[in-house]
């Protein structure tokens, strides 16, 4: 070696080595202990709080150790606590990029224990599949947002969460809060929407396309972009059904399990939409399947506009949803059952059930048991992205640490499903 | 929705592994003796006509005072069938354990680790049995019934000599 | 209570809901019908009291019966076929409930019941609908007073006759009537009458809405704040069992609880004001020499005390018991006593007598006389313990309770006190050591029958007071004496295989609080 000249390589190990002798150096004697390497829990790239206790040997991962928990809350054990309609404050702070897809699946639950499934007025059951798919597109547009803006794209970052919003002002609107719903009741919803709100709705609809249309110019052919994320993190297909994956993870990698179109719930199955579905399972597929899916749940909004009736947004039973305050103030019957619902909770019979919706993520089951109170004796929610999360313990190793960051931002952990 | 699933497991396991089974609310359950766990969600796996091969959740419900005290409970799925099926299976306190799943599904590893978190029951066989949500030092095992709900449990490191 | 029996008694096979069950001859329909589990609402009806029929919602159908018919007013015949749960069934039920709401007073928010209120409890479970009639409903008086304790407002009333019943059948004093007549009719108190009985208030317990309420209890709590706790009442010798109802740390009222044995359903006023003591005037800390002072301060300085008497033999320790306090309280300071102290000058003080009546009230205002006349037969009175004090037979004392109990400073060489209250007692004592009261401790009592009662702990004691009877293990240690007790059921323990008058007696499990409304004891 010492008789080449010097390439720009050894003069840089000069430097770095100081002036020993240059031959005595080579590839395999640069320090390659495995480090330990902590990334996160306060880390930028950590949503939702998460560490991700590395071991690095250079660049490369040896393993990665996910440790979540940051933000448990408690969900359950509180849950145990409080009263059915309580529960749905605490279910909007579950995947709280899009509550009401977790208030719609919690809702969806009880009344079948009530067995009120099929009670569920008409106009209420699309008003949950309208408000579900704004959900839905509003955390579709916060990973895709936060992933462009981990690898550099911050103009993408804004034109997107400029649609989020838009979204949130409307569903503010509708609610009263731009994140915060509870929103659903058991038995349908808890008010009508506003007038002229599907107009506005549509109209937002639009600039949500020029903005997924703008966002998609940017990113979908750019080499950056396609660099980080081609071929990276690739999940097998074959590890779906072991892991228990669902959701955009799952159609990435080819299996087309949705569960709008497999177990159709609400009103989906009036509906015409596609589900995409991806082949290679890489960070790249992942960004695409969400970009397309964001297209078809606004073909199903603009189903669900037209084809929305007129009709109750609540279930008629004092037993189960609160009389009108004009009952309630003037005749006792009323006030008597909102006594009763507020202070013991809706009687829901002894049983248990598991019911499961299409989530953001994923399948987001409810399996709840009740003794027959007021209060559930157990309300466990199935978190989609702790499964999906789990399987990065596989994913990771072998990976580059940059790489981490684009495969946890396309993974979409949400601490607040996650940990509870 | 799924009888069949219920119907074969009738059929392969006829030593009285299957306790009880049911329907309710469209959810077709079982509930099999803890010692045929694993026999019986490889079966469940394998078996070609029901082909449960998503793994879904699993969890515990404390079901004091009656006994046995804690229900290990599994959702399976299957994509290609669309069966669904729960098991669940009594273990009582004083032997909270049972076999554990992560050599048939390997996405069992976590849901493990937080039944074992919040319930404290152990699973024979885990690579990782440590707490997933709580903190190592955590004493006790939040979720059971007779965990006050108000008890807290700061995590407070002081130094030797220090107040 | 029911049970289903197979015995050689006389049965009767009933159907019910289409299974078959046997009962007792003689037993109530609506009690047979509860106790398989087919669930029948009730006003009027009262396990305790006759059953007049007049609310008819606990219409049943029976085979071969034209009309439904009141199942708390029929006893079970063989072969009758009963059925709670038929589409008719279920509409006569809602249809009573509806004509007991046309007029109800839409009172729920500012009305003691609400939370423990039987007519919630059954519209809820038995009628799903809302009103069908929004009339003008009829107007009676609001809050009137009708007896020491009790207010009455006549607009709740369903008029289900329970307090008529309670005051004619328990009280044995006929203070209420009904009058007028249809939608007019009122509950009042008789001419020339008060409700102001000794067993008035409870009326406001199986009164099933709110139209009798307490005075006490009047806009204090509201029900769902309650955590219910079962123990025994200490007003007496007679040890009714009682339900203690307590929110956010402090006692709230006193209500009975079942016991066939003892008190039925009921319990006297005086005693369920019983709670009021429990957090007055407490002595929380411990004091010596007046001051406060570490507790193992004390019980030390409490010991050197005693022990300064060198022994004298016979021991001119005295040691006073006090009849209200629990069982084990009483063996450990026995225990103190006989091998601690080596004394045998045993007294014991209490309440005062009182009057006494037929029905539940014992002239004994101590709850647990017996067990200090059990343990310590020679044990002698106040009077003697003043005259022993006075002639120098005793020169130091035990005072376990007896706070009002006053002593000549100037003959005593030590007093120590455990006490609970303040008192004169407390100015003479060189030593104050805090201890527990009923309703804080896990313990029992002997009433005057004999019967041993567990008493459960509803609240947490005060400052630094603990148990009775952990003090004096305290205090047996410093003086030489170990007493092996870690919780209350080893002090139960080891009494009842010394002491006759406990041997049979069960601990049973334990009984934290439980939040009312799933107790499902009210209401």
């Amino acid at each position: 070696m010492a008789d080449t000249a010097p390439t720009a390589l050894e003069s840089r190990r000069r430097v770095v080595f100081g002036e020993s002798d240059v031959a005595d150096f080579d590839d395999q004697d640069l320090p390659t202990e495995v480090m330990p390497l902590m990334m996160g829990p306060s880390h930028p790239a950590m949503h939702g709080t998460v560490r991700i206790a590395l071991e690095v040997e250079g660049e490369k991962i040896k393993t990665a150790d996910i440790q979540i928990g940051y933000l448990h809350r408690c969900f359950e054990k509180e849950a145990e606590h409080a009263t059915w309609t309580q529960i749905f404050p605490y279910t909007d702070r579950l995947n709280y990029v899009s509550p009401m897809l977790n208030n719609v699946g919690y809702a969806l639950a009880v009344e079948k224990l009530l067995d009120l499934e099929d009670k569920i007025p008409e106009r209420a059951q699309y008003i949950r599949v309208i408000v579900g798919e704004i959900s839905r597109i509003t955390d579709h547009l916060t990973c895709l947002a936060a992933g462009a803006m981990e690898l550099g794209a911050f103009t993408v970052f804004f034109y997107l969460i400029k649609g989020r919003e838009w979204l949130w002002e409307l569903l503010e609107e509708v609610s009263g809060a731009r994140l915060t719903h509870s929103y659903v009741r058991i038995g349908g919803v808890v008010a009508d929407l506003p007038e002229g709100w599907a107009a506005r709705l549509r109209e937002v609809l639009g600039k949500v396309r020029v903005a997924i249309g703008d966002a998609d110019k940017l990113l979908t052919r750019n080499k950056i972009f396609r660099d980080r994320m081609d071929g990276v993190g690739v999940i097998d297909k074959a590890d779906v059904a072991g892991w228990g994956l669902t959701g955009p993870i799952a159609r990435s990698t080819g299996v087309p399990y949705d569960v709008r179109k497999d177990h159709p719930y609400l009103v989906y199955d009036r509906f015409d939409f596609d589900v995409p579905v991806g082949s290679t399972g890489d960070n790249f597929d992942r960004y695409l399947v969400r970009l397309e899916e964001i297209s078809q749940s606004m073909r199903i909004l603009d189903q669900a506009l037209t084809k929305i009736p007129a009709g109750p947004i609540i279930v008629d039973d004092p037993r189960v949803a609160l009389p009108q305050k004009r009952e309630t103030y003037n005749t006792i019957e009323a006030m008597i059952a909102h006594f009763k619902l507020i202070m013991d909770g809706l009687h829901v019979p002894p049983g248990e059930i598991y019911s499961f919706t299409e989530g953001g993520n994923g399948e987001l089951g409810f399996y709840i048991v009740s003794n027959g109170t007021g209060r559930p004796w157990k309300c466990r929610v199935r978190p989609p992205c702790f499964a999906n999360l789990a399987v990065l313990t596989k994913v990771l190793p072998g990976l580059f640490i940059a790489d981490v960051v684009p495969t946890f931002g396309m993974i979409n952990m949400i601490g607040g499903e996650c940990d509870r | 929705m799924a009888k069949i699933v219920l119907d074969k497991l009738i059929e392969r396991f006829a030593g009285g592994e299957i306790l009880e089974t049911g329907s309710q609310h469209g959810n077709e359950w079982a509930r099999v003796v803890p010692s045929a766990w694993r026999q019986v969600a490889e079966f469940l796996r394998d078996e070609p006509a029901l082909h449960m091969n998503m793994f879904v959740d699993l969890t515990c419900v404390d079901r004091q005072p009656a006994e046995p005290r804690f229900d290990v409970v599994l959702h399976l799925y299957s994509i290609e069938k669309k069966y669904r099926v729960r098991l669940m299976a009594g273990v009582p306190e004083k032997q909270a354990s049972i076999a554990t799943l992560v050599p048939v599904w390997p996405g069992a590893n976590w849901f493990e680790r937080e039944a074992f978190d919040m319930y404290g029951v152990r699973f024979e066989g885990h690579p990782d049995l440590r707490r997933i949500l709580m903190y190592q030092e955590f004493q006790g095992h939040p979720l059971r019934k007779d965990y006050p709900k108000e008890k807290r449990q700061p995590l407070l490191r002081r130094l030797p000599g220090s107040v | 209570m029911v049970t289903e029996t197979s015995a050689t008694a006389e049965n009767v096979t009933v159907i019910v809901d289409g299974k078959e069950h046997k009962f007792p001859k003689g037993t109530n329909l609506l009690e047979a019908c509860q106790s398989v589990g087919a669930k029948v609402p009730f006003f009027c009806y009262h396990p305790g009291l006759s059953s007049p029929a007049v609310c008819r919602q606990c219409l049943v159908e029976v085979k071969g019966s034209p009309k439904p018919v009141p199942s708390c007013y029929m006893t079970v015949a063989d072969k009758m076929e009963v059925t709670t749960n038929s589409p008719k069934v279920l509409d006569v039920r809602r249809q009573m409930l509806e004509f007991t709401l046309l007029n109800h007073p839409i009172d729920c928010p500012i009305c003691d019941k609400a939370g423990e209120c039987s007519l919630q409890r059954h519209y809820f479970d038995w009628n799903g609908r809302l009103a069908r009639n929004e009339g003008v409903k009829v107007r009676k008086a609001k809050v009137v007073d009708v007896g020491k304790h009790i207010v009455l407002d006549q607009e709740r009333c369903i008029l289900c006759t329970r307090c008529i019943r309670v005051c004619n059948e328990v009280a044995k004093s006929p203070d209420l009537t009904m009058a007028n007549r249809g939608s007019h009719e009122v509950l009042t108190t008789a001419p020339g009458h008060r409700l102001d009985n000794p067993y008035s208030l409870n009326t406001v317990d199986v009164c099933p809405v709110g139209a009798l309420t307490a005075k006490d209890f009047r806009f204090a709590r509201r029900a769902w704040e309650i955590f219910s706790t079962p123990s025994v009442c200490p007003g007496c010798a007679t040890g009714c069992s009682i339900e203690v109802h307590a929110s956010r740390g402090k006692i709230r009222r006193l209500v009975p609880r079942e016991n066939p044995a003892v008190n039925k359903f009921w319990m006297c006023d005086e005693g369920r004001f019983e709670y009021k003591t429990v957090h007055d005037h407490r002595v929380m800390l411990p004091l010596v020499g007046g001051k406060r002072a570490r507790l193992d301060v004390a019980v030390t300085e409490a010991a050197k005390l005693l022990r300064a008497d060198g022994g004298s033999s016979p021991s001119r320790v005295g040691v006073v018991f006090s009849a209200g306090a629990s069982n084990e309280d009483d063996h450990a300071l026995l225990r103190l006593a006989a091998d601690g102290l080596k004394t045998e000058r045993i007294y014991v003080g209490g309440r005062p007598p009182g009057w006494s009546d037929a029905i539940l009230v014992s002239a004994d205002k101590n709850p647990n006389s017996a067990a200090v006349r059990a343990m310590a037969p020679t044990a002698r009175t106040l009077e003697d313990l003043r005259a022993d004090v006075a002639s120098g037979a005793v020169t130091a004392l035990v005072v376990f309770g007896n706070e009002t109990l006053v002593l000549a400073k100037d003959k005593l060489t030590a007093v120590v006190a455990l006490a609970s209250h303040q008192g004169p007692l407390l100015a003479s004592a060189n030593v104050v050591l805090p201890v527990a009261v009923w309703a804080e401790v896990d313990g029992s009592f002997t009433n005057k029958d004999g019967r041993v009662q567990r008493i459960h702990a509803a609240i947490s004691p005060p400052g630094e007071s603990q148990p009775g009877w952990r003090t004096i293990c305290a205090l047996a240690g410093k003086l030489g004496l170990a007493l092996d007790y870690t919780d209350a059921d080893d002090v139960f323990a080891e009494a009842s295989a010394r002491h006759a008058f406990l041997k049979g007696a069960v601990w049973g499990p334990a009984s934290q609080p439980v939040q009312l409304r799933f107790g499902e004891s009210r209401g």
